[in-house]
């Protein structure tokens, strides 16, 4: 899948380029018809990953003001107030955008941008359906990899360039904490790479179409996601943004659009780290053949998303120490462990009974 | 050769313009800030030169251990040092590092004794150029067992290198 690797230049070969006039209607319906373009603009492109996160900002104020017996989100039209994200927008882009006093000027501006970018990116690879990947790529998971490990290093970047005491702090919260548990989170993973026999996400899936992942692989299951709620900075692991103690984190001099940019690829991280975990634990689109595999991925994702915000409504925050510890001494060594029993199993057949 | 949907010889001249003033700009820019993030550019280059190389694999690690690893290190450093106390720099004096030369000397005349006794041993055929990821692991253990013990026992020795020269007496 080499000629994957880039999609520069695929559409301009689908279809032939207009010689003269006349032809320039159907060349762009054809281009808007190909199913490269439909992959990269429409779904699991640019619309679908734009409504599906303006969809979870409003899911979880819904969700968080349940469990807190409030009701949340309720003027703003449609039903249960779900175009409320729709007005916070347009309200966050007609706001004013203040930079802070003796900020950096171009990073404080520029970074927001990268971070978006970094978030949308990875959705190149990840497969929503057999056919419905934009980039098939042999190693797409140390792709999300290399492109999750930017973030800490544009939070810090950020954060300095705020000129401030409270986002500075924040930051360095939050580059300690990713630091540290970007390495279990990959470790468990390595796992699933044993198990499956390959860096390319639709393999992974499709060794999955027996048995989900998650039923040998619980232990790396468990690790993995603690790591993902620790990488979102949701709570118990939100100290890099906690409230009572520094505003608002690593964005606390954000405002208008640049605050808008920066909530939306918190909430596309949100989305690709819980597709991640249906890639990788439980079994991709596979599912009961009355619904279409993207509906099923989409399903299933959305439970995870759901379980990664619940906490947030329920549970206090760590501490700083009991943070790292946890992160260094606790699931660091199960993750190690979990490989050598992965080698283990594989290497005695213990789990050929599974189709494995 | 990867399809990336133009000339080959015109991405190399891209991605070289890239890492070269990515490369400058860490050297000459004012702010130490603007340095890192240019080496970051540079860095991002090297690996669009591995994913022209097909050799994709290296091209994801390149990003991810040197633009998401050294590149934080270096940020990290550059924000908690204040500026005077970078400006300064202290000399070793004449024969402090005496010993570490000789056990320097040691280990290099070892490491050339090992590689020279396994020489006779390595494959004389390359392995081929369009190695699947997955036969990466193997080819490297099985046929280049030697060479791979060699690199990991020079970066530890870099990395205890590195952790006494930053040891702070006090």
């Amino acid at each position: 899948m080499h000629s994957n690797w880039l999609f520069a230049g695929r559409i301009g070969r689908l279809v032939s380029l207009p010689a003269t006039p006349a032809d320039i209607l159907p060349f762009i319906i054809a281009v808007i018809t190909s199913h490269t373009f439909i992959t990269i603009v429409v779904f699991p492109g640019f619309i679908h990953l734009m409504l599906v996160v303006m969809f979870l900002t409003w899911y979880e104020r819904k969700l968080l003001a349940r469990i807190q017996l409030r009701i949340g989100p309720l003027y703003a039209g449609g039903p249960g107030g779900i175009l409320q994200p729709i007005a916070d927008g347009v309200k966050l882009i007609f706001k004013e955008v203040i930079v802070p006093y003796k900020a950096d000027k171009p990073l404080f501006l520029g970074i927001p941008l990268m971070l978006v970018f970094l978030g949308a990116l990875p959705f190149a690879v990840i497969p929503f359906g057999q056919h419905w990947v934009i980039a098939n790529l042999d190693v797409g998971l140390v792709f999300i990899f290399a492109m999750t490990s930017l973030f800490p290093s544009m939070i810090l970047l950020f954060a300095w360039a705020s000129n401030s005491k409270y986002p500075f702090l924040g930051g360095l919260r939050s580059l300690f904490q990713q630091v540290a548990y970007e390495i279990p989170m990959w470790i468990s993973a390595l796992s699933i790479v044993m198990l499956a026999g390959s860096l390319n996400l639709v393999d992974i899936v499709n060794a999955q179409s027996k048995i989900w992942f998650i039923v040998p692989a619980f232990l790396s299951f468990i690790v993995f996601f603690i790591a993902v709620m620790a990488e979102l900075e949701r709570l118990p692991f939100d100290l890099p943004e906690a409230e009572p103690e520094l505003v608002a984190g690593w964005f606390t001099e954000s405002s208008g659009a640049i605050f808008m940019v920066i909530f939306l690829a918190i909430y596309m991280k949100l989305y690709l780290m819980s597709s991640l975990v249906t890639v990788l634990f439980l079994g991709g689109w596979w599912g009961p053949a009355f619904l279409p595999q993207p509906a099923w991925f989409i399903i299933k994702t959305l439970v995870v998303a759901t379980f990664i915000i619940i906490p947030r409504g329920v549970y206090p925050r760590l501490r700083v120490d009991l943070l790292i510890k946890v992160g260094w001494t606790r699931l660091l060594i199960i993750a190690l462990a979990n490989v050598f029993l992965t080698a283990l199993l594989l290497n005695t057949g213990a789990l050929s009974a599974l189709g494995i | 050769m990867v399809d990336l949907g133009i000339p080959p010889d015109v991405a190399f001249v891209i991605l070289a313009t890239v890492t070269l003033l990515g490369a400058i700009m860490a050297l000459q820019a004012k702010e130490l800030i603007y340095g890192a993030i240019s080496l970051a550019i540079s860095f991002i280059g090297v690996a669009g030169f591995f994913v022209l190389l097909d050799a994709p694999y290296l091209a994801m690690l390149q990003i991810a251990v040197y633009v998401g690893a050294v590149v934080v290190l270096i940020l990290f450093t550059i924000m908690l040092v204040r500026r005077e106390e970078a400006d300064t720099i202290e000399r070793a004096e004449a024969g402090e590092g005496s010993l570490g030369l000789w056990i320097a000397g040691l280990l290099a005349v070892s490491i050339s004794g090992v590689a020279a006794l396994a020489g006779p041993n390595l494959p004389t055929t390359p392995p081929p150029a369009d190695l699947p990821v997955s036969l990466l692991g193997p080819v490297l253990a099985g046929s280049y067992p030697v060479p791979l013990i060699i690199l990991a026992l020079l970066l530890s020795a870099a990395l205890l290198g590195a952790l006494i020269l930053a040891k702070v007496e006090r």
